[in-house]
């Protein structure tokens, strides 16, 4: 992406008012947000707690830094402290994270001891838990999670809310140029050439895969010109390895939440290392940059970027150490260093796998 | 049930063998078809004929490592698997069957009594603490066989054990110790051990290796065969307390060995396969409306039953869509109409006595 060239732009069908209040020029905020909600900020939001796990980098990432930032997510914690935002941003670590379980359901003391002014939470799995931030009189905007028009939309909101509306239209214009780049020439293929890939949401304890709908993982492996091996499941279930087996799929992408889950799990296992994926070397685990690549965050094309040169190199030619350099640098205001990269791309674990050589450092 | 089990016991004698034979026949063919099916079944398409000689090859050259997909589908997942359920399901009728014995209740079984949800926690605990392998599995044992001693001392109220003073005093100790398994994952490592802690309390035999199966079977074989030693016994500790001291029966010591046959067969069961609700309750009376009370009958009628029963149940499970049906699911729709009926059965009986 880089810094030259940038269109702001506005997204079309994003429902975000910004509204000048006279007086002393303080600037009243109204959002409407995912869930159809009419939320009102007196000026942009300095204090956030972000519940939803990709936002709390994401929040990171719209700001340009932690400053906002007052609790998180459990698991969006230990995204940063093992991944490379901890390293760029060493004060997030130390940020709360009681605020709420893992199972999104906010603790309502800790919260309000963070005493934010804006919590953002899912939108869509019921009121229990949106109804302990409001009731406690705190400002809740709720996101959805699903597809990229949703993302952009709520990333978008968020960037509003904290004040930061000039730094929205770069990234969802870098999105948008990503996505088109790639369906262009992914578009026309027809289904014998699209490779099946199988995306494991778990692995270790029990194994999980997703059918299509409202499925992110389906939605970017569709546009890098492959198709979803667990396209006939409907939502997220658990699978046995001769289901594995059955399918057969040409890409295995093992998930990055599991931090003892390395593509080793595929190639040790009697059945599994049988698949056309294993015997082509073609298994990766997705990295983990400022926040895991597999949900929708703010390094979405990164991910795209990824998996398409690995599933069609012939399509495709993204230098990818090139474009997460540029984007470390847009997005933290940080030179990504050639390690920093092998340690995002799992270099150590999966340097020999198929595709990867062009990911190498020069 | 007094008069009931002398009388079943008069009438094998009476009659011979031929009836139990007769069944044991049946029920052994029900448990190989259905083993031989459930091998032939699965996610991955291999043709019955093939499974079957992928299986004889595996049976004739039991060392050889399979190399083909369809080789290592049939004999490295399903064999182990298939294996495991059997093993799990004969183990929990049997301990089912002991339990009911004892307690003169035909309402209990191990899940029931709280003794899988005391293994469980064993399971959990060790994995919090760290702890692995074999001493792993002794604290499933234990904490099983604490359940189970717990729910004995609740239930005994002056000197005496109610049917209801024993299911609650289940109810009790299998909450007491579900909530400790909880409280384990609510401290645990939300990444690392949680998944490992969440399968104590699933059951599910979808992680079955033959590793799994070397850590199950010598248990819950050995504690079927100290059953199947304790049939005379049990028959004797079916009877009221003063009838069966009359007949010489050290009752309160022979009641706790078979508490640590029953504790060391769950806890066979629960470290390899979780808790798996129902089996113990239902395979036991299906048993005995096929054979009678006499234990010396009873007992492997309830191992080829419960055997077969868990087999079909797990092969459904894993094959009869694209995504895993949890066990308790299948159990639970099963099991719970069937206590229902005995429980009002139970009650309308000691009415009428």
């Amino acid at each position: 992406m880089g810094g030259r060239g940038m269109v702001r732009r506005v997204v079309s069908g994003c429902a975000v008012a910004l509204l000048m209040a006279g007086g002393a020029g303080a600037q009243q905020i109204d959002i409407k947000d995912q869930a159809g909600r009419d939320v009102k900020l007196d000026g942009p939001a300095r204090r956030v707690v972000t519940i939803p796990m990709p936002m709390a980098s994401g929040v990171i990432a719209l700001d340009g830094g932690t400053g906002r930032l007052v609790g998180m997510n459990p698991l969006s914690l230990t995204a940063i402290r093992e991944g490379i935002l901890g390293k760029i941003f060493p004060a997030a670590a130390k940020i709360t994270d009681s605020v709420t379980g893992t199972n999104f359901m906010p603790n309502v003391e800790a919260l309000a001891a963070a005493n934010p002014d804006l919590v953002i939470q899912w939108g869509g799995r019921g009121n229990d838990i949106v109804d302990p931030i409001t009731n406690a009189g705190l400002n809740a905007l709720l996101i959805q999670y699903g597809t990229e028009e949703l993302t952009r939309q709520y990333m978008t909101m968020v960037a509003t809310a904290i004040g930061r509306p000039e730094r929205i239209g770069p990234l969802v214009e870098w999105r948008d140029r990503v996505e088109k780049e790639i369906e262009t020439k992914t578009a026309k293929l027809p289904a014998s050439d699209r490779p099946s890939v199988l995306y494991l949401g778990n692995a270790l304890s029990s194994i999980t895969a997703s059918g299509d709908k409202g499925n992110y993982n389906a939605f970017y492996i569709d546009m890098v010109g492959a198709r979803n091996a667990s396209a006939d499941l409907s939502g997220t279930v658990t699978i046995n390895k001769e289901q594995i087996a059955q399918w057969n799929p040409d890409f295995i992408l093992l998930n990055a939440f599991e931090p003892q889950l390395d593509v080793s799990w595929v190639y040790n296992d009697p059945i599994l290392s049988l698949t056309k994926a294993a015997q082509n070397h073609r298994v990766y685990k997705v990295p983990l940059g400022g926040y895991r690549w597999d949900p929708p965050n703010q390094e979405s094309p990164l991910s795209w970027m990824w998996l398409a040169d690995l599933v069609h190199p012939e399509l495709f030619d993204f230098d990818l150490r090139a474009e997460m350099k540029s984007a470390y640098e847009t997005l933290y205001n940080y030179q990504l260093s050639d390690a920093d990269i092998d340690g995002i791309l799992w270099m150590d674990k999966q340097g020999s796998a198929a595709g990867y050589d062009r990911f190498k450092a020069k | 049930m007094t008069s009931d089990s002398t009388a079943a016991a008069e009438t094998t004698t009476v009659r011979g063998l031929t009836r139990p034979v007769t069944i044991y026949g049946g029920l052994a063919a029900l448990l190989l078809v259905s083993v031989l099916v459930s091998l032939c079944a699965g996610r991955f398409s291999v043709g019955p004929e093939r499974a079957l000689a992928i299986l004889w090859q595996g049976v004739l050259h039991p060392g050889l490592v399979p190399s083909a997909i369809d080789e290592r589908v049939v004999l490295l997942v399903r064999a182990p698997r298939v294996l495991l359920a059997a093993v799990a399901g004969a183990g929990l009728a049997v301990a089912g069957t002991g339990l009911q014995g004892v307690f003169r209740n035909p309402l209990v079984s191990p899940d029931i009594l709280g003794i899988s949800q005391g293994a469980a926690f064993g399971g959990a605990l060790a994995i919090t603490l760290g702890i692995w392998g074999l001493p792993l599995i002794g604290m499933v044992f234990l904490l099983g066989l604490v359940a189970l001693v717990s729910v004995g001392f609740l239930a005994r109220i002056n000197g005496r054990t109610e049917t209801v003073t024993v299911i609650l005093a289940g109810l009790v100790v299998g909450s007491m110790f579900t909530a400790l398994v909880s409280l384990l994952q609510f401290i645990a490592d939300p990444e690392s051990s949680l998944p490992a802690i969440v399968f104590w309390l699933m059951g599910s035999f979808s992680t079955a290796t033959w590793q799994r199966v070397l850590i199950a079977a010598p248990g819950l074989l050995a504690g079927t065969a100290l059953l199947w030693a304790l049939r005379f016994r049990l028959n004797l500790l079916s009877l009221d307390e003063a009838e069966a001291r009359s007949l010489g029966v050290r009752t309160e010591r022979e009641r706790w060995l078979v508490f640590a046959v029953v504790a060391t067969i769950v806890g066979s069961q629960v470290a390899v396969s979780g808790i798996i609700s129902w089996i113990g309750i239902v395979i036991p009376h299906a048993a005995r409306l096929l054979v009678g009370h006499d234990h010396r009958v009873l007992l492997p009628s309830a191992v080829l039953l419960g055997a077969a029963f868990m087999v079909v149940i797990d092969t459904l499970a894993r094959s009869a869509s694209s995504a895993e049906i949890p066990l308790g699911v299948i159990t639970a729709l099963v099991g719970a109409p069937v206590f229902a009926l005995l429980l009002r059965r139970h009650y309308r009986e000691r009415k009428e006595q």
